[in-house]
């Protein structure tokens, strides 16, 4: 008996006791939440069988419902648009940021810190600023393209069907950005002083540098940002509602609005659920990929 | 947030007095509504006078924002804790009556001194009634017309508004003058109920409605609207603009005409800088049939309330007040025998004027139990047409073949 007690405290036994606190917290709130979803993406659900856990059973009907519906690949289309043009632009601009700030001049930490406001302001406050600055007639951003003689007309940002899902990108690479500089420069302050000197006395320049030993030693910090990104991107939502609420006709929509516009707009909370069910299978294949392109470094 | 505290004091000090007093049996309504949320509204205010009114009856008021108030109800009434009285937006209230959700008053309105249906505008009644029953008694009503900048019309040499949607049309071209930023007309095609709002009189008025959408006449308008928008006429933002936000550019001058409704007159009166008036929507053809947008609220009572006769009782005190809501709140009452006080603002009162004559014509959205997705595909084609994805016969065919779809 004291001998299950002392495993309890150290050995075998306190080992299951922390991986199984982790287990039940994840089973709670993220797993039984993930499985409700499935199910109900394959049931009918109605108001009166809104609380109920047992509906009647409609099989793959909701999925095939949802593929049918007229406006499912331009959805499909902004959504692969919208995700690739944010990781990019936040990926690219944040990463440049954080060689930059990376550099030792004076201020360059102070700097740095300022550009988290971006990551801590709501997205909706966000959203409703960036929806004035893309404003049509009387925007910010035409009124500074057009001082600037870059545009003659007007760019309707919100209303052109050619631009709508850009403007929300925009938006959405500003907040982000800040949160992917903050992790690569964790990553760049990671690497080695030693490693660039050694290899500036070699003789390698500043773009050598960067891709024989910055790149390389970052992989990990930025599969991480890269999976955390996209992520964050397929959850975005708030913006949506603040700037084009996904017009117009639907040129801006993506599948997280799309979902939140299924359920409690238009109370179709079955076609709501097979859609996120749809989209969690993209960020599962997703993270498949990212796990099995890291795999080899936790062996190394 | 300070009227909420009160509230909840308000609520607490109820509550002590109803522990104070066991003696007496007291009956609890809990009424849900958007009223309240901003300002002092119909709901909050005649709740609490019914509170005070009634010895035996305590009232529960919960201010819900208009976005949440479907969704929160829905939710309620599934797990059993759904109020007593709601009100919702017009078109909302089919999803409710037509599954049984809300109590029917047909009997208790044909014995009651105070409701007569016949007292009512028959678009506001239609829509609380399903399956020729009726479940509520409508709350006030609102409808669209076209507000025009005179200053700007006699500029141009314009002496009366349009008639039809042809001369719309042809006005917002004249009016339109890019030098000192003014569009000839703006209203709302947004993605949303306020694009239907807007665009289903015009299916309406060609002959149509929302089970027949596709027809000739509204295809035309929207190729009208359409060239509107493409040249410059009206501004491409009318795809993302709201009413009120659309509205706000006719009053800084920025547009010649716009379309919206009563609720924008108290602001312009403000605002506006300039002489201006109210027309009828225009009809497709000269003299043909009119139509016009049906807003506003209903009040109903749910099925699953445990005391119908007080839940009654608060339904007719509210109605019994109806001739006090537009001098207190500025909204219309739905019904005919109630005459509108004369404001002493001319503009004003001209205003009123043209929109109560266009409240006869006011057809509802649906009802239908599905009706946002009905709208849904309404507000898709206008869209998908006005920003030349579709021709606009082609938009409104796909949205006949979703809507059949829906209708089964």
């Amino acid at each position: 008996m004291s001998r299950f007690f002392n495993s309890m405290r150290d050995g075998v036994g306190f080992d299951l006791i922390l991986v199984g606190a982790a287990l039940l917290f994840l089973l709670v709130l993220a797993g039984l939440p993930l499985v409700y979803n499935v199910l109900m993406s394959f049931q009918q659900v109605d108001m009166f069988t809104l609380g109920s856990l047992f509906r009647p059973w409609a099989g793959f009907d909701n999925y095939v419902a949802v593929v049918q519906q007229p406006e499912f690949w331009l959805v499909t289309k902004n959504t692969l648009i919208f995700v690739f043009a944010s990781m990019a632009g936040q990926f690219v601009l944040g990463f440049a940021l954080a060689v930059f700030f990376a550099q030792n001049f004076p201020g360059a930490a102070t700097i740095r810190g300022l550009f988290l406001v971006s990551w801590v302001m709501p997205g909706l406050v966000v959203g409703a600023i960036w929806s004035w600055i893309l404003a049509g007639d009387f925007g910010v951003l035409n009124t500074i393209l057009k001082a600037l003689g870059l545009i003659d007309g007007t760019i309707f940002w919100k209303s052109d069907p050619a631009y709508s899902i850009w403007a929300v990108v925009i938006a959405n690479i500003w907040l982000g950005l800040a949160f992917n500089m903050l992790l690569l420069s964790v990553g760049l302050a990671a690497i080695p002083r030693d490693l660039y000197e050694a290899a500036e006395l070699d003789g390698a320049n500043a773009f050598q540098r960067f891709w024989t030993i910055t790149l390389p030693m970052m992989r990990s910090t930025i599969g991480a940002v890269l999976s955390l990104g996209l992520i964050g991107t397929l959850q975005q939502f708030d913006l949506f509602p603040a700037i084009t609420e996904g017009g117009p006709a639907n040129t801006s929509t993506v599948a997280g609005y799309w979902s939140w516009q299924m359920s409690f707009q238009l109370y179709d909370f079955a076609k709501g659920a097979t859609i996120s069910v749809m989209m969690f299978l993209l960020v599962l294949f997703a993270s498949i990929i990212y796990v099995r392109s890291t795999r080899h470094e936790v062996r190394g | 947030m300070k009227l909420k505290h009160l509230g909840l004091m308000a609520g607490v000090a109820l509550g002590a007095m109803g522990m104070a007093a066991p003696a007496m049996a007291q009956v609890t309504l809990k009424i849900w509504s958007i009223d309240g949320n901003d300002r002092v509204g119909i709901a909050d205010t005649y709740s609490k006078e019914f509170d005070e009114a009634n010895e035996d009856i305590v009232v529960e008021y919960r201010a819900i924002p208009f976005d949440d108030l479907v969704n929160e109800t829905l939710r309620a009434f599934a797990t059993g804790n759904a109020p007593d009285i709601v009100s919702f937006d017009n078109p909302d209230f089919a999803l409710f009556s037509s599954r049984g959700a809300m109590l029917d008053i047909t009997d208790r309105v044909a014995a009651s001194e105070i409701i007569k249906p016949e007292n009512y505008f028959e678009g506001p009644l239609n829509s609380v009634s399903w399956d020729g029953k009726l479940f509520g008694i409508p709350k006030y009503t609102d409808t669209i017309g076209v507000f025009y900048n005179k200053d700007l019309f006699a500029k141009a040499g314009i002496t009366e508004p349009p008639k039809t949607w042809a001369e719309f049309t042809e006005y917002a071209e004249k009016l339109t003058d890019p030098a000192n930023n003014v569009y000839g007309a703006t209203f709302s095609a947004r993605a949303g109920e306020e694009g239907t709002f807007q665009f289903l009189p015009i299916i309406q008025m060609s002959g149509g409605g929302y089970d027949n959408v596709n027809t000739e006449g509204a295809a035309a308008v929207l190729d009208l609207w359409k060239k509107m928008v493409d040249n410059g006429w009206a501004s491409k933002d009318v795809l993302s603009l709201g009413q009120w936000d659309s509205t706000g550019t006719f009053n800084s001058g920025n547009a010649a005409m716009a379309i919206s409704g009563p609720w924008e007159i108290d602001r312009m009166v403000e605002d506006a800088k300039f002489d201006w008036g109210v027309a009828l929507l225009p009809t497709i053809e000269e003299g043909g049939d009119r139509s016009s947008a049906l807003g506003g609220f209903d009040w109903g009572i749910m099925s699953t309330t445990k005391h119908p006769d007080e839940a009654f009782r608060a339904l007719e005190y509210f109605a019994a007040q109806d001739g006090r809501i537009f001098e207190e709140f500025g909204n219309i009452p739905a019904r005919s025998d109630i005459e509108l006080p004369v404001t002493g603002v001319a503009l004003k009162d001209a205003a009123l004027v043209v929109f109560q004559e266009q409240l006869q014509y006011a057809q509802p959205r649906g009802p239908h139990p599905e009706w946002q997705k009905i709208s849904k595909a309404i507000y898709d084609a206008m869209q998908a047409a006005l920003t030349g994805q579709m021709s606009s016969k082609d938009a409104l065919d796909q949205a006949q073949a979703t809507i059949k779809g829906i209708l089964g």
